[in-house]
C-alpha cells in the first residue's frame, strides 16, 4: 500500500477544542459550523447542562455546555469561547460551548490509540480514541456519547 | 419526442382527476340520477382520456377512453347507473392509479392492459346498444382488426409519397439536395387512427427526423399540419447525409401511435415521373411493413415491448410529488409584498440621492428600516404559509377506503369527516396519511359491531366513524371516533396475562387508561382472528411510533359498548400562530391567542386558598392560579407587587389564570421545534424566533389543566 492510498482511506481531520486545559478533537464530519457566543434562551426544566437554545439563522439549535456534561468545573465565557454546531445524522443540530477553537488536524489511524479505559472509573467516557498529533495528545470525542439520552432519564 | 417534463404536471393533474373521481362516484352512488354528478365525471374521464393520450400511454388512455363511454351512455340515459357498475368504476380507478403509480416510478405506464375491466365496462355499452354485438368480443380484437384493415390499405396502396403531385419548385429544391451530393427520401408515416393529437404527434416526427437532416418538401403543408389538416397519414422529403433509411424509419417510429413509417430513396428519374425504382425501394422495406400488423395486435406484448423500448421517455426514475399546489390567494398576497419591498427599496434609493447632499437623516433611516422590517417580516412568514397544505389532499381518500371497507367486512357504516381544511406543513400532511388510515381500519374492523348486535343494542344499524381535524393552540388535533363497541379493557387484561406483558397481580392494580395504553405495545393485536384489513400484530404500536416521528402523540378514550376516540396530536413544526407575548422576569413566552380567554389585573388581596391552592374568583367563577415564574423556575424570586397581571386560558370548559409579569403584543408566530435533545417541560410546545432575532418559548397551556 503506498503512502498517499494509506492517507486516502484512514486519515480523519478533526477540529482541535480546549475544554477546560485538555484538547479535544472533534470529528470535522460532524461539525456544521462554528460560532461565537451569542444570546442562549434559558428552557426552563431541562437537563441540567443544557444552556438552552439559540438562534442559528432561523434555526432554534440546543446547547449544551460540554463542561457541565462532562461534569467538569464550570468555566467563564469569554472572548475565545465559541460554539460548535454539531449535526447529527436525523436528529438535526445541536451547539456545544467550548472554551476555544484551534485548529484543523489530520490524523491517520496509526495516530489513533484506543482510549484508557479504567474500570474503577464511574464517570461515563465521552472518547473513542486518542490522537497524537506532534508531542501533542487529543482526545477525540465520540458524538453519540454526549446526546445519548437514556442516561439522563 | 420528449414529453418528459410534462410528467411531473401529468401525475399532479392526473391525481386530482382520481381524487375528483373518486369523490363524485361516491357522490353517484348516493344520488345515482344526479346529472351534473355524472357531468363532472365524464369531463374528468375525458381530462384523463386526453392527459394520457399526449402523454402516449396508450392502455391508460383506452381504459379511460371506455369509461368515458359509458358516461356518454349514462349521460344519454341509456344506462342505468347500479352497484355493481360503481364497483368496476372504482376498480378502474384503482387501476388508472396502478398505472400512474408505474409513470411515476419508471416514466411509463407498465404493461398492465387490464382488459377484463375494459370488458365489463363494454359489456355496460353493448347492454345499452341492445346487445346487438357478441359481448365476448375482446376489445383487443376489435382495434387490432381495425390497424390491421388500415395495415392493408398501406400494403395494398403504395406509400402515400409516391402518388405525390409535386409543384415544380418542390421539384427543385429536391433536385438542388440531391445535386449537392446529399441523399433524398420520401417518407409517409401513419398515425394511429385513434390518436387525438395528430398534429402533435406529426410535430415529433418531424423532430426526429430532422435530427439526420433537413425536410425540403412537406405535404399536406407544414400548416395544414399544424392546423390538423390531414387524415391519418402525412408525407415529406427529407434531405440528409444519412445513408440508411432505417435509421430515420426507426426514430420516427418511435414516436408513440405512429403506427407505420414508409419510404425510400428518391432521385431524378423520380422527380421525372419514372416509379419503377421506387416500388423497388419499397419492396425493401416490406419486412416492415410485417411489423404493423404484430404491432397492431395489442394481446402481443413482444410488440408491445419493442414498442416502449423505442421510446426515448423510458427513463427509470421515480417522479416523486415534489411540488406544493399553492392557493392562488397566498401568491398574490406573496406578490403584493414582494411590489412593497420593490417601493421601499426605491424610497431608500430617492431619499439617499436627494440633493441636499446630506444623504438620510437619521429619522428618515429609522423609518425605512422599520418599514423594510415591516415588510420582510410579512414577506417570510407568507412564504412559510406557502409551506402549509389543508390536510385534505390527505384525508379525502378515506371515504372511499371505508367504502371498499364496508362492502367487505359487510357491515353498514358511514364516515363523516370535519376540518378538512386544517392547514398543516406539506411533510406532515404526507406523513399522518397512514396513521389515519390505521386508524380509521381499526374503527371499522374492530370498532364497529356487526349490523345485528347494533340492533340489539338499540343503536342505529348503521355505524358512525368520524374524522374530525381542528387546531387547538400550537397543535393540530385529529380526531377518528366510532360510536362501535368500545375497547373491552377486561379482554385486553386477559390478552396482556396471556401474553406475559404483565403479572395478573399488576393487571388488578392497573387503571383504565394504564390498560388502554397497552394497545400500543408493539405486537399487540387484539382481533381475534387476523384479517387483511387490521389486525397483524404490526397495529396500533406502528400508528404510535409513527406519529410521534412527527412530534406528535396519540391518546385513547373509550367506553365499553359506546365507542373509542382516538386523538392524534400534531405539534406544528411550522404551523404559524397568532400568539400573546408575555414576559416573566426577563425571559419572552407565547402563548396561542386562540386559548386565552380574557386578560385581567388582580389584587393580591384578591387571591384565596382552596385546598392551599391559589384561586380567584372572578366574576363568580372560580379559577386556579398558576404562577409562572415557579413553574417556569424563574430566577430571581419576585415579591409580588400590588397587581398582578393574570392571563386567563381555557381548555375545553376548565379555566386557569396565569401569572405573568408584563404583557407584550399579540404577533403571528412561527412554531420550531425545540429538537429532540433537550428534554424540557412539557408545558413548552416550541420556541419562536422574534424579530429581533432572539427566541422566545411558546407555552402550550393544555398542559396545565
Amino acid at each position: 500500500m503506498t503512502e498517499l492510498a494509506m492517507n486516502e482511506d484512514t486519515a480523519m481531520q478533526y477540529i482541535v477544542v480546549k475544554i477546560g486545559s485538555e484538547q479535544y478533537g472533534i470529528n470535522i464530519a460532524s461539525v456544521d459550523n462554528i460560532i461565537r457566543m451569542q444570546k442562549i434562551t434559558r428552557v426552563p426544566t431541562a437537563q441540567f447542562y443544557f444552556k438552552g437554545v439559540l438562534n442559528l439563522r432561523g434555526v432554534i439549535v440546543p446547547v449544551m455546555s460540554i463542561h457541565q456534561r462532562m461534569e467538569l468545573e464550570e468555566s467563564e465565557i469569554t472572548d475565545k469561547s465559541r460554539v460548535v454546531i454539531l449535526r447529527i445524522e436525523e436528529n438535526g443540530l445541536l451547539g456545544i460551548i467550548v472554551d476555544e477553537v484551534s485548529e484543523v488536524v489530520t490524523l491517520t489511524r496509526d495516530e489513533i490509540d484506543p482510549p484508557n479505559r479504567d474500570s474503577r472509573s464511574t464517570k461515563d467516557s465521552f472518547i473513542n480514541g486518542i490522537g497524537k498529533n506532534g508531542g501533542r495528545l487529543i482526545s477525540l470525542f465520540d458524538i453519540s456519547t454526549i446526546v445519548d439520552q437514556e442516561e439522563t432519564a | 419526442m420528449d414529453v418528459s417534463q410534462y410528467l411531473e404536471i401529468f401525475i399532479d393533474e392526473t391525481s386530482e382527476h382520481i381524487q375528483a373521481l373518486s369523490d363524485n362516484i361516491m357522490a353517484l352512488e348516493k344520488e345515482p340520477h344526479d346529472m351534473d354528478t355524472v357531468n363532472e365525471i365524464f369531463r374528468a374521464a375525458h381530462s384523463l382520456k386526453g392527459m394520457a393520450g399526449t402523454m402516449g400511454f396508450k392502455r391508460m388512455q383506452h381504459l379511460t377512453h371506455t369509461m368515458e363511454d359509458v358516461f356518454q351512455e349514462v349521460r344519454s340515459d341509456k344506462v342505468q347507473v347500479n352497484s355493481s357498475m360503481i364497483d368496476i368504476l372504482f376498480k378502474c380507478l384503482d387501476a388508472i392509479e396502478g398505472y400512474l403509480d408505474n409513470v411515476k416510478n419508471t416514466s411509463n405506464e407498465g404493461t398492465d392492459d387490464n382488459e377484463a375491466l375494459v370488458k365489463s365496462l363494454e359489456d355496460y355499452l353493448h347492454a345499452a346498444e341492445g346487445g346487438a354485438s357478441a359481448p365476448e368480443e375482446k376489445p383487443a380484437a376489435s382495434t387490432a382488426e381495425e390497424n390491421a384493415a388500415s395495415t392493408d390499405a398501406e400494403q395494398s396502396g403504395e406509400a402515400a409519397y409516391l402518388s405525390l403531385e409535386l409543384a415544380d419548385e418542390e421539384k427543385d429544391a429536391i433536385r438542388a439536395s440531391l445535386n449537392a451530393g446529399q441523399k433524398v427520401y420520401g417518407v409517409t408515416a401513419y398515425i394511429d387512427k385513434e390518436c387525438l393529437l395528430k398534429a402533435a404527434r406529426a410535430f415529433l416526427v418531424f423532430k426526429a427526423v430532422e435530427e439526420f437532416g433537413q425536410i425540403i418538401v412537406f405535404n399536406p403543408s407544414s400548416q395544414d399540419i399544424e392546423d390538423e389538416k390531414f387524415e391519418f397519414d402525412f408525407s415529406f422529403f427529407l434531405a440528409t447525409a444519412e445513408t440508411d433509411f432505417d435509421k430515420i424509419a426507426t426514430a420516427a417510429k418511435a414516436v408513440t401511435e405512429i403506427v407505420e413509417v414508409l419510404g425510400g430513396e428518391v432521385d431524378e428519374a423520380f422527380l421525372n415521373g419514372g416509379k419503377s425504382e421506387e416500388a423497388e425501394s419499397v419492396a425493401e422495406t416490406a419486412p416492415a411493413v410485417a411489423q404493423p400488423a404484430a404491432q397492431a395486435a395489442p394481446a402481443t406484448q413482444e410488440a408491445k415491448a419493442s414498442g416502449t423500448t423505442n421510446a426515448p421517455a423510458t427513463k427509470n426514475k421515480p417522479v416523486a410529488g415534489r411540488t406544493v399546489r399553492v392557493d392562488i390567494e397566498k401568491l398574490d398576497s406573496l406578490m403584493n409584498q414582494v411590489s412593497e419591498l420593490i417601493i421601499a427599496k426605491n424610497s431608500l434609493v430617492s431619499l439617499s440621492n436627494s440633493t441636499d447632499g446630506k444623504g438620510l437623516t437619521q429619522q428618515e433611516a429609522t423609518e425605512q428600516i422599520e418599514y423594510l422590517e415591516r415588510i420582510t417580516t410579512t414577506l417570510h412568514e407568507s412564504v412559510m404559509k406557502v409551506r402549509m397544505v389543508p390536510i385534505e389532499s390527505t384525508v379525502n381518500k378515506f371515504p372511499r377506503m371505508i367504502r371498499d371497507l364496508s362492502r367487505k367486512l359487510d357491515k353498514k357504516m358511514e364516515l363523516i369527516m370535519t376540518g378538512e381544511d386544517t392547514e398543516l406543513d406539506r411533510t406532515v400532511v404526507d406523513q399522518i396519511g397512514d396513521p389515519l388510515q390505521h386508524l380509521l381500519r381499526n374503527s371499522a374492523d374492530h370498532g364497529l359491531e356487526s349490523a345485528e348486535i347494533r340492533k340489539e343494542r338499540g343503536k342505529p344499524e348503521t355505524g358512525t366513524i368520524r374524522l374530525d381535524a381542528y387546531q387547538e393552540g400550537n397543535n393540530v388535533i385529529i380526531e377518528v371516533s366510532d360510536d362501535g363497541n368500545g375497547i373491552d379493557t377486561e379482554a385486553v387484561k386477559a390478552k396482556a396475562i396471556e401474553r406475559g406483558v404483565v403479572t395478573a397481580d399488576q393487571a388488578e392494580t392497573m387503571s383504565q387508561k394504564e390498560i388502554i395504553d397497552m394497545l400500543f405495545m408493539p405486537s399487540f393485536s387484539m382481533a381475534k382472528t387476523i384479517t387483511d384489513i387490521s389486525g397483524r400484530g404490526v397495529g396500533l404500536d406502528v400508528v404510535k411510533s409513527n406519529i410521534e416521528a412527527l412530534g406528535g402523540d396519540v391518546e385513547v378514550k373509550s367506553k365499553l359498548g359506546e365507542g373509542s376516540k382516538f386523538t392524534v396530536r400534531l405539534p406544528l413544526t411550522l404551523a404559524i400562530i397568532q400568539a400573546l407575548m408575555v414576559e416573566v422576569r426577563d425571559e419572552k413566552y407565547a402563548i396561542a391567542l386562540a386559548s386565552i380567554e380574557t386578560i385581567e389585573n388582580i389584587s393580591v388581596t384578591d387571591i384565596k386558598y382552596v385546598e392551599a391552592k391559589e384561586v380567584i374568583n372572578l366574576r363568580g367563577v372560580v379559577i386556579p392560579i398558576i404562577r409562572l415564574d415557579q413553574i417556569l423556575e424563574c430566577t430571581p424570586e419576585k415579591e409580588d407587587d400590588d397587581n398582578l397581571t393574570v392571563v386567563i386560558v381555557r381548555k375545553g370548559d376548565k379555566l386557569v389564570g396565569l401569572v405573568v409579569d408584563n404583557l407584550g403584543g399579540q404577533q403571528e408566530i412561527v412554531i420550531k421545534s425545540l429538537g429532540k435533545y433537550i428534554s424540557y417541560n412539557k408545558i413548552i410546545s416550541g420556541a419562536t424566533v422574534l424579530g429581533d432575532g432572539g427566541i422566545a418559548l411558546i407555552l402550550d397551556v393544555n398542559v396545565l389543566m
